[in-house]
Parts: C-alpha cells; structure tokens; sequence
C-alpha cells in the first residue's frame, strides 16, 4: 500500500491498492491501518489509476494499470472504472486481451466527461476495478484515487447555512427542518443553551452558536469540510435530525495524510426515541417557533451529541461532514 | 408567399421513411451494447444507417474555417427573420450582406432597417420562390440564416450546404426522416456544418441545469422532462402573424409533436445525446384536437377564413423517448390550449431533480438535490444558477438583456459568429440538429401504429459512444474586430 503523497495544489490523498477484501473498499482507511506491511499486500494484485486532470469542462483521459504481482498468470481481466457519481465514462469497461505473466502490467484507458471546477473544498474519488482469473487467485482487485481542490472551511460557524433558532418575537427566519420551523431562543434559554454557552456530552466540551437568533447558526450537512485542530479519542457532534433517517459517515482527515471514517446519526429532533442511532439527549425544550409564532407548547424539542472514533495517535486535520441535510449540527469537538 | 397546397398527413410526415427509421434503430441495442463493452463497435448501428457515399466523413468535431468577418445571408423576413436579421448585425465581427424573401418589399424593408441602423446595406432578393436560390449564388455569404415556414427549410437548408455555405436554420430543421438524413449526408459531403436556430439551447437556466448534470448534481440522470407548452391560438388565427397562416394549416395536415425541440433539446443536451448516449425510440400519444376548434367558435367571426378548416392535430401530442443508457424523456407540444408558457425543463437523477417553470424563485426554478437538501421541501434555484452559470451568460449577460427571447437570441448569435470566427466546433451540428427534430415525423409515425414505439435514427452512425463537448463549453473570447 503507497502512502499518501502530493502533486502540485492538487493533493493526491491515497493511491491505494487492495486485493479483495474488507479494506478493498476502504483505500484510504487501510492506508492508515497498514502500515505495519502486511506480506499479503506484496503479493496481491495492484490496481492504479492514473492522475486525473480536472481542469474542465472537458474530456480527459485516464489511465489504469494492473500489475499481476500474483505467482500466476493472470488472464480474462476485464477492468472497470468509475468517477463521482454522475460522470460519464466511456467505456465503463475494459476486457485486455491475453495474459499477463508474474510482475507484468496492463493499462487500460479511459476517458472521463470532468465538469468546470467547483469552487470551495472538493474531493474526487475515481475507482478501478480488475476482475480477473489466476494472478493471485483472488479473481479481483480495486484501485482508487482520490483527489481535492480548494480549502476546507476555516471552522463550523464558517460553513454555517442554516437558522436553527429564533426569537420569540420574530420566528420568520427560521428554517430548521424545511418547513419554516425552529427551537425557541427562549426556550433554550430555559435549558441553559444561550449564545456561547460551553455543554458537556460524550467527554468533550462544546459551544452553543455565539450568534444572534435568527442568524444562520447551524450546518445542515452536505459533505462540507471543515477544519478542526486536535487529538482525541472521540470526535463529538451536537446537534439533531429533521425528517428521518439523519444518519451519515463522516470521515477524519488527518496532518499526516491518513484518514478515518465513523459513522453517526441524531434522532429527529422531536418525534424519534432518544437513543435513536445510538445517540445521546443533551437538552429538551417545550415547543417551537413556527413561521406564525411560537407553538407546540406540549411537544418537546431536542438536542442530542453522538461522536466517532478518532485515532488517538494522530492529529486532527479537518472533518468531512455526512452527506445528509437531515443532519443538523451545531458543533463539534474531540473529546479526549 | 404561395398558398400551401393541401398534402395528406402521411405524403408530409413519415410515410414512406417509417422503414427507414425503424432499421435504424435495430443498431441501437448494438450501439447500446458495444457502449459498455470492453472495445466499443459502432458496426450494429452503421449497419442499419444509410451508408456513407465515397469521400463522405462525419462532421463530428468539424471545426469552422476561421472567419475574419462572418457575411450572413438571410432567408425568410417575417416575424423572426426580420428580427433575427438585425440580431446577426450588432454581432462583432458579423455583417449582414444579402437578405431574401418571396415578398420583396420585406427584404427592401429590412435592407432600410439596417441602414437606418448604420449598417452596410444588404443585397436585396425576393419576388418569386426560388430567389433564396439566386441570393445563394454570391460569393460574399458565409453563413446562411432560415426563417421561412417549416415546409421550406430542408430544400433551403440542403441548396444552402450544396452552395458551399454553412447553415442556421430556425425549428424543424426538416419535417421527414428521409430529409434529416439527406441534410446530415450533404453537410457530410459538403463539409459545412448546419445548425438547427435552438436559441433555448442558451436558455440561462437550461445551461445552468446541463451543468449541474456534468457535475453530478442530479447523481446518475434518469430521466428528463421538456416541451413547448405555448398558447398561441390568438397568434395561430392572426391574419398577420404567421404569413399566410401557415403555422395554424400544419394543423389541418397532421397529428405531430411539430415542435417540442425547445424543450427536447436542453434535456438532450444535459444526457449528453450524441455524445455519450443517443435516443433509440419513440411512442407517441396525442389527445383530441379540441382548443383550435374551440376557440374559433368563441373568438372568430364565421366569415374567417379559418373555418374552412378541420384541425386534426392533437392539443397535447406527448412523445415518450427511451435512449440507449435506459433513461426516458418526455417531451410535449401543445399550442392550442390555454395555459401559461412553459418548456418545462426537468431533470432527474440518482440524487435529485431541477423543474423549471415552478416555485416562487426569481429564475422561475426549483431544485431538491441530496445531500444539500432534505425535508421533502424544494428551494429555490437562485444560488444553484449563480453557481453554475453558463460562461456566456457572464459574459455576455448584460449585453443580452436587450435581445429576443430573454437573451437567448442573442447569445446563440454571439456564439455562433465567435464559433466561426475563432474557427472551433460547433456547439449544435448537424446530428443534434437532425435527432432533436426526428420526433416531428416519428410522432406522426408512432401514432399511426397506435402509439407502438418507433425506432429513432442514429443520425452519427455509431459515433455516439464518443464523449465529446457540446454545449457546456470553455470560455474563449471573441476575437478582436479589428
């Protein structure tokens, strides 16, 4: 397994390798964890794809070479690829005909539609794949490349996009679950959640938003990118769900150019179990402001942490937030 | 403008091409297959195409010549030609040199115009039905601009390419099958590129939502919804308008989708037809002809001469078009009902969906896409069209305002003149231009088999699997007029 390296502003995060198997998937995580060199990687098939010029619109061309690095060899290799979801290929897939001997390669080509650059913080992962016969006799092999632009946000309160709380006396702005519905300020208040506030949940030490109600204070989460400084066992989320189904993987980007992932979810923020996903309460509060004012007196509504492994031997980078708007999250923080 | 004879629905539309378009879409499912395979084979879908005379090349990624200065020659003065032709003369480095109508006082009319304008004045034809083909003999036409009724454009069209010219045609660039092929044939041998007028192709939002597309926005794009849902009844009875009311007699003629490219052709551009994918058949449904008749006996007096007239097509003719990467589209026409104005413009995926014409939002759109949205709320389009504007209409988006249609005249002549002047490929060619219209006799064709699905043409001959640029384009300047 290559470690991670960096070409230009573009950083090449992972250039992984992986014979069937769990961490097949997972390039960067097992870049992390296998370190140590396993013997089985140097035999098993190698599976690479080439640096992917992003400067769209525009076609480009990709190259993906499989080594048989198996003691067989290797023959009815077929290999696939594929860019972020949405991009075309052509082909999806290759056949390369004939075999190729111990320690030989093959490349196949393909050519990808990438789109104009997007501004912000961005990664693109290309995934190849080579089903084959003989080699290493696991009959398949995965390749990734995963590559980035732009800078993750500076913190939290900078990739804010939502108002999750308002005023009493002027709930319009508020927008916490797409229906025009938001926590109280006042009842918050109540609970001990004012502006800036610290909270305790799962070990770490939180803030409260420290801005004005009715001003954007949350992330619903969409995959943005954050930084956040730190070592920790744990990394905590505050936050709750809209809808259902507020779950997602966030991954940890580490200084060291390894990363992580952990899953996580909050309960809905007034209707689900407490413990739904796994999650913890951390406040409750009586009722809502609702586009024409305060209501639902008699319905509680919840902030909930939930947190995920962080290794503790490594420093904190940035965080790559779920991809799943239905999470909402007020903040974060690892926890020791 | 001569009277249009009567013609029977099947000598006008389809007819005899039926067998033609159904054998060339038996290469699709090779064309289709060959896509995902390891070494990609047009031969399934060059089989079943017309073959290629000897010499004769694709025009795929057939740049223009470079042009210093862009002559147009414009056929057909009426309403949009009129228009169009001052539209081609404020373009930089684009000068009108000759304009034509059968009514000559139109073409003195616009040579005035254009002077009045402080433009060159233009050679002027017209008087009889082929003075197009008199103005085609001058040796100072680069490019040439149709805007004759439908019934004119292919012979048009073909005389412009056989001149040596290039080719901007408004919609239908041809109303038969066996047309779109001989206009892909004669730019192929005559190696001009023709170019179906699809100003909505520019349409802000539509090259907003075909960007959004590239960048995976939607996820993988499963289907897309467009049309021309027009209520032009007032326009159609007009004894003015529409010359010789020849748009409201293709009524009495045929049961067609005559017109649902403006629609059709952004949401074939956001599925890369032609370009990756291509639309391998077509069923037809179309309801009673009602609003025209209907709105005649409320509105027309009985001593119109409209009322000598049946129309027979329907109000709502919808074409389902499944393509070779399994996605469908619809796409709609209707002209005679009332309602208010739209194309529609929807596009779905994996991850989302765009509909245009609906919300509340200053574009007009409406967006739901995951992972930035949730709640089963849509938002409004604004910041997705901010963030994915089209480069031109950055550019050229104040200057714009001021066109036709909401800009977007403008911004396909810009385009079209810094096309030939910068000498690059054409954002729409021919084969576009043929695919988008191949759904006016594919219509008529479906429908008279009862809606069964009908074959679309590979007008490309197997050379969609190619990914290659359209309309999502790099910025480039115009060159410099010097």
């Amino acid at each position: 397994m290559r470690s991670a390296r960096r070409t230009g502003r573009l950083r090449t995060l992972a250039v992984a390798v992986s014979a069937a198997g769990a961490t097949a998937l997972f390039p960067v995580q097992a870049t992390a964890a296998s370190a140590g060199a396993p013997a089985e990687a140097a035999v098993a098939t190698e599976v690479s794809v080439s640096p992917v010029d992003l400067d769209g619109p525009a076609i480009s061309t990709v190259k993906v070479t499989v080594k048989n690095a198996g003691p067989q060899q290797l023959r009815s290799l077929k290999v696939a690829f594929a860019g972020p979801t949405g991009w075309a290929v052509q082909p999806s897939v290759l056949s390369v005909d004939g075999s190729l001997p111990a320690g030989a390669s093959a490349d196949a080509s393909f050519r990808i539609q990438v789109p104009e650059k997007r501004p912000g913080f961005v990664i693109r992962t290309f995934t190849a794949t080579a089903t084959y016969k003989g080699g290493d006799g696991r009959g398949t092999a995965t390749g990734t490349r995963t590559e980035r632009s732009g800078s993750p946000q500076a913190n939290l309160a900078a990739a804010y996009n939502n108002v999750g709380v308002t005023d009493e006396s002027d709930t319009g702005p508020g927008d916490y679950d797409g229906e025009g519905n938001s926590f109280s300020a006042q009842k918050l208040a109540a609970v001990g959640l004012t502006r800036g506030a610290k909270v305790e949940a799962l070990g770490a030490e939180l803030t409260w938003p420290d801005v004005a109600a009715g001003t954007k204070d949350n992330v619903a989460a969409s995959g943005q990118a954050v930084e956040l400084a730190g070592k920790g066992s744990a990394l905590v989320f505050l936050g709750s769900g809209v809808t259902s189904g507020a779950t997602g993987t966030a991954s940890v980007h580490y200084t060291d150019g390894s990363s992580s992932t952990g899953t996580f979810g909050f309960p809905n923020w007034s209707f689900d179990p407490a413990d739904a996903h796994g999650a913890t309460l951390v406040k409750s509060t009586d009722g809502r402001n609702r586009p024409d004012g305060y209501g639902n007196a008699t319905v509680k509504y919840r902030v909930f942490a939930h947190s995920i492994p962080l290794d503790p031997d490594r420093t904190v980078d940035f965080v790559v937030l779920p991809a799943n708007a239905n999470i909402h999250i007020f903040d974060m923080a690892t926890a020791p | 403008m001569p009277e249009i004879p009567a013609v029977s629905r099947r000598s006008m539309l389809g007819g005899t091409l039926a067998t033609g378009a159904v054998v060339a879409g038996l290469g699709s499912a090779a064309g289709a297959a060959a896509a995902t395979s390891a070494a990609p084979s047009a031969a399934g879908a060059e089989a079943s195409a017309p073959g290629r005379r000897p010499g004769q090349k694709s025009m795929i990624n057939v740049p223009f010549e470079e042009y210093r200065t862009v002559r147009v020659g414009v056929i057909g003065l009426g309403n949009r030609g009129s228009g169009m032709t001052t539209g081609w003369s404020v373009i930089p480095g684009c000068v009108v040199t000759a304009v034509c109508d059968i009514r000559a006082d139109r073409a003195e009319r616009t040579a005035d115009g254009l002077v009045a304008d402080g433009m060159p004045r233009p050679a002027e034809y017209g008087g009889s039905a082929d003075a197009y083909a008199k103005m085609l003999r001058r040796d100072d036409i680069d490019l040439v601009y149709i805007a004759t009724p439908w019934e004119f454009h292919y012979e048009q069209g073909k005389a412009a390419l056989l001149s040596g010219k290039h080719v901007v045609v408004e919609l239908p660039i041809a109303t038969e099958v066996s047309e779109l092929w001989d206009l892909v044939d004669t730019s192929e041998r005559t190696r001009k590129n023709l170019m179906l007028s699809e100003n909505c192709s520019y349409g802000r939002n539509e090259l907003a939502m075909l960007k959004m597309a590239h960048e995976g926005l939607f996820g993988d794009v499963t289907n897309g919804h467009g049309g021309y849902l027009h209520d032009l009844r007032e326009l159609l009875f007009s004894d003015t308008y529409y010359t010789d009311a020849w748009r409201r007699r293709w009524h009495t003629r045929s049961t067609a989708s005559f017109y649902a490219m403006h629609g059709l052709a952004p949401i074939a551009a956001a599925m890369d037809i032609n370009r990756g994918d291509r639309m391998t058949t077509l069923k037809a449904t179309a309801t009673a002809p009602k609003g025209l008749a209907d709105y005649r006996e409320r509105f027309i007096p009985k001593s119109h001469p409209s009322w000598r007239e049946t129309y027979i097509n329907g109000d709502l003719v919808s074409c389902a078009i499944e393509t070779a990467r399994g996605r469908t589209i619809r796409a709609e026409h209707d002209v005679s009902s009332p309602r208010p104005y739209s194309r529609i413009n929807s596009l779905a995926g994996s991850r989302g969906i765009f509909e245009d014409y609906a919300g509340t939002s200053t574009t007009g759109g409406r967006i739901y896409v995951e992972p930035d949205h949730g709640g089963h709320s849509w938002r409004d389009f604004d910041a997705y069209r901010k963030e994915f504007d089209h480069w031109l209409w950055k550019k050229l988006g104040d200057e714009a305002e001021n066109g036709g249609h909401g800009g977007m005249d403008y911004i396909l002549q810009w385009r079209t003149v810094q096309l030939m002047r910068a000498g690059l490929v054409p954002d729409i060619d021919v084969y576009d231009s043929a695919s988008w219209c191949a759904p006016v006799p594919l219509s008529v064709m479906s429908l008279e088999k009862e809606g069964r699905p009908v074959a679309v043409p590979d007008f490309t001959r197997g050379s969609w699997v190619n990914l290659r640029s359209g309309l999502d384009s790099r910025s480039t300047d115009m060159p410099p007029v010097s």
